[in-house]
């Protein structure tokens, strides 16, 4: 249906800077996701590839032809805005047939492309109901059955779960999936939320100050960050300085072996996610590991989160082990193979 | 408990807007109506005959003639005002509070003195005593009622609405045809009232500027008056207030703005 390539993208209010540098590419049928902070620059990216905004620099390519001067409504790409923007003058069936209406359609195929679409937004019967008398979901099903009814070589969604309460989020979660998957349109979709960037995206691009941190799979990003940053994005935690020298890494918690790469003795840092490091309790006699004392700890439903303190170090762990109390004795393992040692770290040389 | 509240609400409103109709109505049937009596001595209908009749062609033409400057100078307002309004309140731009201000003083300085100040330029620009020239003294302040007006439904406009409609195909006229003037159209309604209402009633300046030879309602009305006929003037003054009762009628429906609460 449509490939979709940012090129050395740049954007700018006034005088100042919001993304720069942007790359991206995303393949025919893929479902990608933008991932970032509020005030990142998500939606100013959606809004440039929509032709709503002009960039500063750079190229949009669809299907490898550049639309940068293109307006919106000549591209063959729609976006769907963070809140339903219904029009509050027209019912459901009229506001999803806006675009068709616009593109010159007649009533006839309307009528049979509207009546598809809301069924398939699980919408059915709801066609002639007036947009203030929906539910938030349904409102933000008749954005999405706006957007699709129109089936765009590119679809862009800014935030689309977030309007909606927990059970909503999930289902409409599952919803966007199902129909994604059933129409195979290029799909580009923003969120704040990396878990729900790592459910639903086979591709993953992390934007973090208005640049591209990194671009990958969503187990690339969340196993293999990039740099400290993205890992504590993906709620990582732990990083250390050190020194890598022939498979162990030299630093303030000791020497803790890693299968990391031979090093040149520079100093790195490392980290490891607080989920991998294996917590036992000191009278379970395991013998190795690091002891330490537990300094604080938040319950937080399938695991408790719990802070260890190893000499005068503190080491963020996240266990399913019982329950511990404040000032017990624990001691902590480090797999090597879950230590990640990042490339070289530039800014201490 | 609460229909009695509701029942005594309708009541004073009625009251309070009826009774001074109620006295006009009373006027212009009377035939006779000497102090201390409560009500006239006797009734006739000899003052809607004579502005029915024999001044009835008055009558009529003025009637018209402030319905034309009306309406024109109201739908005037809302055009010019449009794009002003539109602006003030989306944009954040230098000189907007300085503009803000020099919009109301239109409205605090009174129409005879703005009038009085234009009549010498009307006159030299050849728009004295023409139909035009009365729209445009009209205007001068039945403008930054619009402006006002408009600016309030623009500040509590939300653009991105535009922004979807494009992205869905729209080109930029059809999202001001299909998209803004149907989400605005119940403060056009209202600001276009009140240009009307404002427009309706002016008489010094329409007089100043129409020099006697614009005779709109309000215009005639003062000459019966003058003529200290009271129960011709009543009837006259009825027939005066009737369109922009009409009007008002009218446009209820859009005065509540519950069409502008859109889904945001
Ligand atoms: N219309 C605008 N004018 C000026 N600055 C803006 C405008 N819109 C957004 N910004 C700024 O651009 C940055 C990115 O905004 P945005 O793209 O909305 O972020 P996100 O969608 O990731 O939360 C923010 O710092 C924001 O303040
Ligand atoms: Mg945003």
């Amino acid at each position: 249906m449509g490939s979709l390539v940012l090129k050395d993208l740049a954007i700018h209010y006034d005088r100042q800077v919001v993304v720069e540098d942007f790359n991206l590419a995303i393949g025919e049928g893929e479902m990608a996701a933008l991932l970032g902070p509020s005030g990142a620059g998500k939606t100013t990216i959606l809004k440039a590839v929509a032709g709503l905004l002009a960039p500063t620099r750079g190229d949009i390519l669809i299907d490898g032809r550049a639309v940068n001067t293109l307006p919106p409504e000549k591209r063959d790409v729609v976006m769907v805005f963070q809140k339903p923007l219904l029009f509050p003058f027209m019912n459901v069936a009229q506001n999803i047939a806006f675009g068709l209406k616009m593109r010159g359609d007649g009533s006839e195929r309307r009528r049979t492309a509207v009546s598809r679409i809301l069924e398939l937004t699980r919408l059915e019967g709801l066609g002639g109901r007036k947009v203030h008398a929906l539910s938030g979901g349904q409102q933000q099903r008749v954005a999405l059955a706006r957007a699709l009814v129109l089936e765009p070589a590119v679809l862009l969604m800014d935030e689309p779960l977030s309007n909606l309460d927990a059970n909503l989020r999930q289902e409409m979660r599952e919803l966007i999936l199902s129909i994604q998957s059933e129409l195979k349109i290029t799909t580009l979709f923003v969120t704040h939320d990396q878990s729900e960037a790592l459910m639903m995206a086979q591709r993953l691009a992390l934007l973090l100050g208005g640049r591209l941190r990194q671009a990958g799979t969503p187990q690339d990003l969340f196993h293999r960050p990039a740099d400290p940053e993205v890992a504590r994005f993906f709620g990582g935690g732990n990083f250390f300085k050190g020194r890598l020298q022939g498979g162990v890494f030299e630093c303030a918690l000791g020497r803790l072996p890693v299968s990391a790469a031979s090093g040149n003795g520079h100093v790195r840092t490392a980290t490891i996610r607080p989920e991998d490091i294996q917590l036992t309790l000191d009278a379970a006699g395991r013998p190795g590991g690091l002891a330490g004392r537990v300094v604080r700890t938040r319950f937080e439903g399938t695991a408790t989160r719990a802070w260890i303190e190893c000499d005068v170090h503190e080491v963020m762990v996240l266990t399913a082990a019982g329950e511990l109390t404040l000032g017990q004795e624990v001691r902590l393992h480090f797999p090597p193979e879950k230590i990640r040692v990042f490339p070289e770290d530039k800014a201490s040389e | 408990m609460k229909r009695s509240g509701r029942f005594s609400a309708a009541a004073t409103i009625l009251a309070a807007v009826g009774l001074p109709f109620a006295t006009l109505g009373l006027w212009s049937l009377a035939d006779r109506w000497f102090f201390p009596g409560l009500l006239p001595q006797s009734w006739g209908l000899r003052a809607w005959s004579y502005i029915l009749t024999s001044a009835g062609g008055q009558v009529v033409n003025a009637l018209w003639q402030s319905v034309a400057v009306a309406a024109v100078t109201a739908a005037a307002a809302v055009l010019v005002a449009l794009p002003a309004a539109r602006a003030l309140g989306l944009y954040e731009f230098r000189g907007k509070d300085p503009l803000s201000v020099l919009l109301t003083l239109p409205i605090i300085v009174p129409p005879l003195s703005v009038a009085m100040g234009l009549h010498l330029w009307f006159i030299r620009m050849g728009l004295a005593e023409t139909f035009i020239g009365v729209v445009a003294v009209h205007l001068t302040f039945c403008l930054p009622y619009a402006v006002f007006v408009l600016w309030g439904v623009f500040a509590n406009y939300n653009p991105d609405f535009e922004s979807q409609a494009r992205s869905l195909g729209a080109s930029r006229p059809a999202v001001w045809l299909r998209v803004m003037l149907p989400m605005i159209m119940p403060g056009i309604v209202v600001a276009g009232l009140f240009a009307f209402l404002l427009s309706w009633s002016q008489y010094l300046s329409t007089l100043i500027i129409g020099g006697g030879r614009l005779i709109t309602l309000p215009v005639l009305l003062f000459a019966l008056m003058g003529s200290g006929d009271r129960p011709v003037a009543a009837a006259v003054s009825l027939v005066f207030v009737m369109p922009a009762f009409v009007a008002l009628l009218f446009s209820a429906r859009h005065l509540g703005g519950r069409s502008l609460a859109g889904v945001r």
